[in-house]
């Protein structure tokens, strides 16, 4: 077995000149996110370095409590993520989104360390900390679409939400179709990228693990229980970041809380 | 049906103030209104007509006072319960999208406070023709409809309801005076509900058995 190649920093360095196509494209086009994306990528590389350095220390420890520490901060980062980009009130909506998010997470996550994988220790850096990334990044997209679509549409359709209230509905009769498209929102790009995985796009996990010199079957294997844990993650997130956020976003008459929304600055 | 002069009120504000952030839009209002009695709320433009009808179906809090339906103080352990006298049409028909038109006669009959009632087709396409409605349009998708014909699918939609008491907001400001003049005529013929509507509309408000105006600022005569 050989392990990949690796990218000297001259290189690396290199490889940035790529990124010249791409500003070159923007600039001609005048798109209004071109400060945007440069920040962007300086931040993406920061951001990679230090988690290299952080990784290769935490690998070297590989102590529980470390990696059980990452994972709440990664929580923390994607639930502030997710209410910034629906704009939602932090103060009302981190706990239970933190509690959604890290159920959301720590049921597959564990399930697979634990039964696919049958490692004995559930907090096994080189596994834990990946596979906690992947699925957290995806159910980030999800919660982002279904949080926003959420409490998008309840406010813009106030009336008609109302009007359901008014003909006898209980609060969770007016809010289930709502919830039904939200989830729909959020997880239908999943169930698409499900159905043509393979076909229009080798998945990132399983080209990393073949360059990295593993047997492809084996990399198809380890990809397969990923997207099964993906998705129940997605689906778990989405659907407990609604419900258990929905205590707080209703008055006792059943009317939206229009203090759960930031004020737009 | 003759009213006992003993009955309650079924609609009774009692001292109301509600107020949007600094800005009081009803100041100290109270109104019954009896058993059996059509009430037009008169008034300007912003005088807080429409917003007295959301608060007596608890959709706006208020600043002071009580609402009472049918003899019981509206708060958060009776709305749930007393929103089950009123049959409710918001101003513009906001009716919602994404069904056709019988699905959304249909759907308040799948809510347990209703599990009692049965959606009677019959009696929906009848109000169809009573209010100029054509039949075709039980079949089509509500975000095709117009203004006055959203509207109207509103009120059959409380109508069929079966409902003592009417909140109606404005239910003829899309509709031509032929359509107008046949939801009044029926209102107005319901001798047994109680009916407390915003109207502007001069045909709809003659058929009301008193007036009460409301002032700007929410200063009460």
């Amino acid at each position: 077995m050989s392990s990949a190649l690796d990218i000297g920093y001259g290189a690396l360095a290199a490889g940035y000149l790529l990124i010249l196509i791409p500003l070159a494209i923007m600039l001609y086009l005048r798109v209004s996110f071109l400060s945007d994306t440069l920040i962007a990528l300086v931040r993406m590389t920061l951001q990679l370095l230090f988690v290299g350095f952080y990784l290769q220390f935490v690998f070297n420890l590989n102590l529980w409590w470390l990696n059980f520490i990452w994972l709440l901060v990664m929580v923390l980062v994607a639930n502030l993520n997710i209410l910034n980009n629906s704009r939602l009130r932090r103060r009302t909506f981190l706990a239970p989104m933190f509690v959604a998010m890290s159920a959301g997470m720590g049921i597959p996550l564990l399930y697979m360390i634990g039964v696919i994988l049958r490692l004995p220790n559930l907090f096994e850096a080189q596994y834990f900390i990946p596979l906690a990334g992947m699925i957290m990044g995806n159910c980030l997209r999800s919660n982002i679409v279904g949080m926003r679509s959420f409490y998008g549409t309840l406010k813009e359709q106030r009336p008609a939400f109302l009007l359901t209230l008014s003909q006898g509905a209980s609060l969770w009769e007016a809010l289930l179709p709502h919830v039904r498209r939200s989830f729909e929102d959020a997880i239908a790009p999943a169930v698409s990228g499900m159905a043509t995985i393979g076909l229009v796009a080798l998945p990132g996990m399983m080209t990393g693990i073949i360059m990295g010199g593993t047997n492809p079957m084996t990399a198809i294997k380890y990809q397969i229980a990923i997207m099964i844990a993906i998705f129940t993650g997605q689906t778990l997130s989405v659907f407990l970041g609604i419900v258990l956020t929905l205590r707080r976003s209703f008055t006792p008459f059943g009317v939206l809380r229009s203090d759960i929304f930031r004020k737009e600055s | 049906m003759t009213t006992q002069p003993a009955a309650l009120p079924p609609i009774e504000c009692m001292g109301v103030t509600i107020a949007f952030g600094s800005h009081t839009v009803i100041r100290d209002l109270s109104l019954a209104v009896q058993p059996g009695e059509f009430v037009a709320l008169g008034g300007d433009s912003g005088t807080g007509k429409s917003t007295l009808l959301q608060a007596i179906m608890g959709f706006t809090p208020l600043q002071a006072g009580e609402v009472r339906i049918m003899g019981q103080p509206l708060n958060p352990a009776t709305v749930w319960q007393l929103r089950r006298h009123i049959a409710y049409v918001p101003q513009e028909a906001q009716v919602g999208n994404g069904m056709k038109t019988e699905a959304f006669l249909q759907r308040p009959f799948s809510y347990k406070a209703n599990a009692g009632q049965r959606y009677d087709a019959k009696v929906a396409r009848e109000l169809f023709d009573c209010f100029r409605l054509p039949q075709r349009l039980f079949t089509s998708p509500l975000h095709s409809l117009s203004g006055g014909e959203k509207q109207r699918i509103a009120i059959i939609g409380a109508i069929l309801l079966n409902r003592p008491l009417y909140l109606l907001d404005e239910i003829t400001s899309a509709l031509d005076e032929d359509s107008t003049r046949a939801v009044t005529d029926w209102f107005a013929g319901q001798t047994d509900a109680t009916i407390l509507a915003v109207a502007h509309d001069a045909v709809f408000r003659e058929a009301a058995r008193r007036i009460v105006p409301l002032r700007v600022n929410g200063d009460q005569p």
